[in-house]
């Protein structure tokens, strides 16, 4: 905690960012805040924890308010990837973005299954492993057919079409949706089209999703979609080598038209 | 240029999840739910997440409004109440209390539902009470 | 839920087939001035480009009780706007393999190449869709309207 205090003091007080993103002490809980070099003393009150809250969402709304300043943020393993996937979205300027990193705790690592639990470099924490394969696939890839359809319509039936998995992705920057087109998800009816609606969300998460799991955290029926996104990340890596926010090189597969490598064989299994 | 988040109650409803809301310059710019609340524990309903849309939109009512003649004109607030209290007491007068029914919110705090239902019951005479979250 | 139906009963499939206007539909065209025969279960949905094909559309093809879904093209390197079929081939081999990871029979979505001088083997082709998809039965997403 003190190192990360120290860096963003340090980064605040040589004018190298104007506003550093991270957690504050606010009434017992941490909460998103901007520290800036005119309460350098509240710096002191700054968090690292085992609370996640989607960062790179608070940078992208201070650097589309403000483009010209350059901005420090804390991140994690997950957050680099987003980073750096968020830079060849255009979303955000390479130069103007400082991220501090956070290696995970283990606990942190193992309940998130994450392939690569740590950033670049990091001032806070120590490199544990990742996981390789997930117990959370393994477990519905042992399941046969029916069991698997049973257990995702019954799952998607417990939507409530609160839009939380959605609106806290840090990788959801749209500004018109799918999801709320009306001819698509028609409104006025719970569950939402079931499974068109999450099917359709893991389909926009190609080459988006980071696995920070927060759209689990914040779903309030407690349904498994990260374990879809999981699958996703699978998948893509199995046909096309990518993994989001791997490289800073190299487009997304739907998003890069490319050249083709598939066979119909491939595809009609 | 100042980016914050304040912890507050979302006010939609009896539940009262925890949530931040996202301040940057004084100009609400979105909800988070606070992960670290033992009651909602991280999770918000879509009017949670979207409470920063009213507080500061353009379209609230700033003044109480009479209509005349099918428009709404502006009124002080002495002059709505007695309008509401003189029609209230015709139609009691004319159709008897069980005319008018209540209908209260899970927005209000429980001091103040029952003091709506002690008005409907005491004051105009009716158990007609009912709460949105019936609905 | 529907009623499961014996394979060999009365069920009649519905299947949707997005075809593109430049060598798909014009492989159907050619089958019907054929005057070849396959099943009439298809209603088919002619696109400029399987490209304009986005997993919405098969997606709530599916949602709104399509029991087979069918989307054909033009063949690799044959594709009137260049590489419009390079997208198709990535996006529908994603969806198939999600469709599998969440139990629907993936078998029921099925990508084709067929250009517009393959008359016989679009009904061919149908009619073998047809027939898998018979056998599969009616989908579990059906309801009755």
């Amino acid at each position: 905690m003190k190192e990360m205090q120290g860096r963003a003091r340090k980064l605040l007080e040589e004018k190298k960012i104007d506003g550093f993103i991270g957690l504050k002490m606010q009434h017992g809980h941490p909460a998103p805040f901007m520290f800036s070099r005119e309460n350098l003393g509240e710096v002191e009150t700054l968090v690292v924890g085992d609370v996640r809250y989607p960062l790179n969402k608070a940078l992208l709304k201070v650097a589309n308010q403000y483009p010209e300043i350059t901005l420090g943020v804390m991140v994690r393993g997950c957050d680099e990837r987003g980073l750096t996937e968020l830079l060849k979205w255009n979303q955000l300027h390479r130069d103007r973005v400082v991220p501090v990193g956070i290696a995970c705790t283990r606990e942190l690592a193992d309940s998130c299954e994450c392939y690569k639990p740590y950033p670049s470099d990091w001032v806070v924490g120590e490199k544990t492993e990742g996981i390789a394969k997930s117990k959370r696939l393994q477990k519905i890839e042992g399941m046969n057919q029916k069991e698997r359809l049973g257990y995702w319509l019954n799952q998607f039936n417990k939507c409530i079409k609160c839009y939380g998995c959605r609106d806290v992705c840090p990788m959801c920057f749209c500004e018109v949706c799918s999801l709320e087109d009306r001819n698509f998800i028609l409104t006025g009816k719970l569950p939402p089209e079931n499974p068109t609606f999450h099917l359709s969300r893991a389909v926009h998460m190609v080459g988006r999703c980071i696995d920070c799991g927060l759209c689990e955290e914040a779903c309030p029926s407690n349904i498994p979609v990260r374990t879809l996104y999981k699958k996703i990340n699978e998948i893509v890596k199995e046909y096309f080598g990518y993994r989001t926010g791997e490289s800073s090189e190299g487009k997304s597969p739907l998003n890069l038209l490319g050249e083709v490598t598939l066979e119909l064989s491939d595809v009609n299994k | 240029m100042e980016y914050k988040t304040v912890l507050t109650t979302c006010g939609y409803c009896g539940c009262g999840c925890g949530l931040y809301l996202e301040v940057l310059d004084g100009q609400l710019a979105g909800a988070q739910p606070c992960k670290t609340d033992s009651v909602s524990q991280g999770g918000l309903c879509i009017k949670g997440w979207n409470v920063h849309e009213f507080v500061q939109n353009s379209e609230r009512l700033t003044k109480p409004l009479i209509k005349k003649d099918g428009q709404f004109r502006e009124a002080t607030w002495d002059e709505a109440l007695d309008t509401v209290a003189s029609r209230l007491k015709k139609i009691k007068g004319e159709k008897g209390p069980d005319s008018i029914a209540f209908l209260t919110s899970a927005k209000c705090t429980n001091e103040e539902n029952y003091l709506l239902q002690k008005l409907a019951r005491a004051v105009v005479g009716t158990n007609h009470v009912d709460h949105c979250a019936r609905l | 839920m529907a009623k499961e139906v014996q394979s060999t009963g009365s069920f009649e499939p519905k299947i949707i087939a997005f075809l593109c206007n430049w060598c798909s539909y014009g492989g159907a065209d050619l089958a019907g001035v054929s005057r070849l025969q396959y099943p009439a279960n298809t209603r088919t949905i002619r696109v400029m480009c399987t490209a304009t094909i986005s997993p919405h559309h098969i997606l709530k093809a599916f949602q709104k009780g399509a029991d087979g879904v069918l989307v054909a093209g033009c063949h690799i390197g044959d594709c009137h706007y260049i590489k419009g079929n390079y997208m198709t081939i990535k996006r529908v081999a994603i969806l198939k393999d999600l469709l599998r990871f969440t139990g629907f029979q993936e078998e029921r979505l099925y990508l084709d190449w067929i250009s517009s001088a393959e008359g016989v083997r679009f009904a061919e082709t149908i009619r073998n869709f047809t027939q898998k998809i018979k056998e599969l039965g009616p989908s579990h997403l059906r309801i009755s309207y």
